[in-house]
């Protein structure tokens, strides 16, 4: 009897997000599962709910034919259900056998460790696997995608094993390291396990997946089977709509000015010696794996990180940023990646979020702010940017994350910036609210302001950018026109720093 | 904007904590009055609201840290060392006005030696004001050989003894703290800062504010309340005792967190603080009166700072939970 698992009317909420929608679906076992969705389409959420590290707002799963309620990770895995994240989850000084059997090493009857037996077991598995490393190799001195296997092997040295979800998995491996991971999961297939495969990357869907689910803004879609439905199809399936038709449709500006902002040899604690140029007018891109060192160069500029040598000259005056505040004073504005933790503040209302950088102009002389000139600039940006919102007054938590986003973007505009930065302004909003923030960026360079766009969806930095800058190991490391910009060229340069 | 329905004047002033607040002070009054019918008349409230006066200015100081995301567990020490500062000085023949000033400096000194601990060695505000606290204490029994010093200048006894309209000068020093600070918090860009950090400082800096600063003034605010209430206090004992005020910001903790500021931050008013002050020195005055032991009323605080954090915890569920349905309506 194959494995069945399966989601009835799943929904999870957080404060202005349905981060999961009703979610209705079956996966089976000898099956790999991939799910396919834009970033904050819920499939990670939905891994989160099915291992008990979320609880579920509404619903619930059944897994072959009897409802499961986990409390935690770790009742998940007791029942048989283990996640691969990205970021691996072991214990780097502990040697392959005992990240396998930890917390379950086999003992003598006074409590004291086998050692020898735990690496016995261990060479087992690893055997089965086909792998050439030692049970007690301390998984430190793993390469990245070894220490993966380790987790894998964990994961499967429980004999009740019935899920395994991996979660991105490959973010970081190289094509033969691939293979081998894709080896370890047609044997778990052949095996009768449930797969669950989240990946970005349409090409190893292709080669490793047997169906799709699809997920859109925290719903899911449908499923299709791999080979049955085009790329452009599941692709269409996920977006919604054509990107490339928001795109093409979008009022670019045409019209780029001069040099307005230079940035010369600048280093902080996290990144080495960047310099770039920036039009008036122009939509510059900025490409590279996480952790390339994007948002800390723009946080070295701005001043939000100390700068430790570089300059940055403005409209061909040099200035010099040492707080956030200074970096806004003389014309940039930086809108930060993390909305929750770094965006907005979330003890104020959408009024108070929107004018907390023109407090000066909004008070008289002993501080006391008009509540008059506040709301009055408070309404003009919730006009101008389409904030919906019942009132100025509501808190800014109660809104959707793309009604958050706009009005941090409301808060840099409304101090008349020369250069604005955006890093990733559309994680996690949904697909409307996405072409939305299209157009502003295009209005905003049309209007003469220089944008500096930081995205990891690359149909993003592609479509909307006039160059791309790409960035590798704290350094920018090549330059792409609009013309030659394709997602390949981008991410070789992200990953091999040339091509 | 067609959403101004919500509850108008008054009720939305107070809020539903606020009338839960009242109902406990009401329950409270009634209770001790029940057990000891000299406790609702007019010498006695008098008496408890001078016993109040010294809680409610550090509690006005507590409202801004805790809010900001921030605490202070040195007050007690500083109120102890600013009064015997103050005898000192007086008995070395010093002007009452420059005795006065550099007791209040001092506790700039301390607000700043604090906010430097928190802000540059990044130590949490618990711990940091840990070593305050004792240091405070120590240097309070070093200035004067660990003996009380008694005061004779009688421009400084009579700070203790003043009254306008019947009500003593200490009593009307907090009510104008409450008054002051209460309208900085609510209506300026330095009370909006405040707001803005408790909820993350991160992000208050990148929107162009300045944590540091913000929190160095809250603890300066703090400071100098502390000392002008060790000088009152001392004031009115007639010496400068070190070893007094012990467990003062205690209370004015448990004050402010009965009055429905947050330990998570952002959260609370000034209104709320005022009567968390009346709630807890109505318990603490009434504890006395029914003759409590003072054994039993070290208890006796202790459960009522464990019921103000559970009501805290409880307000917090509450808020996440109503942010989570007022967020899905403004979602289709």
């Amino acid at each position: 009897m194959s494995s069945v698992l399966e989601f009835k009317g799943i929904s999870k909420y957080f404060p202005g997000v349905k981060a999961l929608d009703d979610i209705n679906f079956k996966a089976y076992g000898g099956e790999v599962l991939a799910f396919l969705g834009e970033n904050g389409a819920g499939k990670s959420t939905l891994l989160k709910v099915l291992n008990g590290d979320y609880q579920p707002t509404k619903g619930e799963y059944w897994l072959n034919g009897e409802q499961k309620h986990f409390s935690s990770p770790h009742e998940a895995i007791e029942e048989g259900i283990s996640i691969i994240y990205q970021e691996r989850q072991i214990l780097l000084e502990l040697s392959v056998a005992e990240n396998i059997y930890l917390g379950r090493m086999p003992a003598n009857g006074l409590g004291v460790i086998d050692t020898r037996k735990a690496n016995r077991m261990a060479a087992e598995i690893i055997k089965d696997f086909g792998l050439p490393i030692q049970p007690t190799t301390k998984v430190k001195d793993l390469s990245i995608a070894y220490q993966q296997m380790v987790e894998i092997m964990k994961a499967y040295s429980r004999e009740n094993l019935k899920v395994i979800c991996f979660d991105e998995p490959t973010a970081s491996l190289s094509d033969a390291e691939i293979d081998a991971l894709f080896a370890v999961i047609r044997k778990l297939k052949s095996e009768g396990k449930i797969i669950i495969y989240v990946s970005h990357r349409m090409a190893e869907i292709q080669e490793i997946a047997d169906k799709v689910a699809i997920f859109k803004d925290g719903r899911y879609v449908d499923t299709v089977t791999v080979g049955e439905v085009t790329e452009a199809e599941m692709i269409r399936m996920m977006v919604g709509r054509d990107l490339g038709d928001i795109f093409a449709d979008l009022k670019r500006n045409d019209k780029i000015g001069d040099v307005l902002l230079e940035v010369k040899g600048v280093s902080s604690d996290y990144v080495k010696d960047n310099s770039f140029v920036l039009h008036k007018g122009e939509v510059l891109g900025f490409s590279g794996l996480v952790g390339a060192g994007r948002t800390e160069l723009m946080r070295a500029i701005i001043g939000a990180d100390p700068m430790k040598s570089g300059e940055v000259i403005l409209e061909g005056k040099k200035i010099v940023n040492r707080s956030p505040k200074e970096a806004m004073d003389n014309g940039i504005v930086l809108v930060p990646e993390d909305r929750k933790l770094q965006g907005i503040l979330s003890n104020l209302s959408v009024a108070g979020n929107i004018n907390i950088a023109l407090m000066d102009k909004h008070s008289n002389g002993l501080g006391v702010i008009s509540v008059k000139q506040e709301t009055e600039a408070a309404d003009k940006g919730i006009r101008d940017f389409k904030i919906k919102t019942p009132s100025p007054d509501k808190k800014i938590v109660e809104l959707s994350g793309g009604n958050q986003q706009k009005c941090i973007v409301a808060r840099g505009i409304a101090t008349n910036p020369k250069v604005l930065i955006l890093d990733e302004p559309t994680k996690g909003i949904d697909v409307g609210a996405k072409s939305e923030f299209y157009n502003m960026i295009c209005e905003f360079a049309r209007e003469g302001l220089g944008v500096i766009l930081i995205s990891s969806e690359m149909p993003e930095v592609i479509g909307l950018s006039d160059r791309i800058l790409v960035m590798k190991s704290l350094r920018i490391v090549g330059e792409v026109s609009r013309e030659d910009a394709t997602e390949d060229r981008l991410l070789s340069l992200g990953m091999m720093g040339d091509e | 904007m067609e959403n101004k329905k919500e509850k108008s004047g008054f009720l939305s002033l107070i809020g539903g904590d606020k009338i839960i607040l009242l109902v406990a002070i009401v329950l409270v009054f009634a209770l001790f009055t029940i057990l000891n019918k000299n406790y609702l008349t007019w010498t006695n409230m008098v008496n408890l609201m001078i016993a109040a006066s010294l809680v409610g200015l550090v509690a006005v100081g507590h409202t801004y840290l805790i809010i900001a995301g921030q605490n202070d567990l040195s007050p007690g020490a500083l109120a102890a060392f600013s009064g015997t500062l103050a005898a000192l000085l007086l008995s070395k023949g010093l002007n009452i006005a420059v005795a006065i000033l550099i007791v209040l400096a001092g506790g700039v000194l301390v607000g700043l030696f604090n906010a430097w601990m928190v802000n540059s060695i990044k130590l949490e505000a618990f711990i940091a004001t840990l070593v305050t606290q004792n240091v405070m204490r120590g240097f309070a029994y070093i200035i004067c050989d660990g003996k009380p010093v008694s005061i004779s200048d009688k421009a400084y006894l009579a700070i203790g003894k003043l009254r306008f309209l019947t009500i003593p000068l200490s009593v009307w020093l907090m009510i104008i703290a409450f008054a002051v600070f209460g309208f900085i918090l609510a209506r300026t860009k330095f009370g909006r800062s405040v707001y803005a950090i408790g909820g993350s400082k991160e992000a208050a800096r990148l929107a162009g504010l300045n944590p540091r600063r913000i929190i160095a003034t809250c603890f300066i605010i703090i400071g100098v309340l502390t000392s002008i209430g060790g000088i009152v206090f001392s004031s009115r004992m007639n010496s400068g005792q070190p070893a007094a005020n012990v467990n003062l910001e205690f209370d004015a903790i448990t004050a402010v967190i009965l009055g429905g500021v947050s330990f998570a931050g952002g959260v609370g008013d000034m209104l709320g603080t005022v009567l968390g002050v009346i709630l807890i020195q109505a318990f603490n005055t009434g504890l006395i009166m029914v003759n409590v032991s003072t054994f039993w009323q070290y208890v006796a605080r202790g459960a009522l700072l464990l019921f103000a954090l559970t009501s805290d915890y409880i307000r917090k569920q509450r808020r996440e939970k109503e942010l989570l349905e007022a967020s899905m309506k403004n979602i289709k």
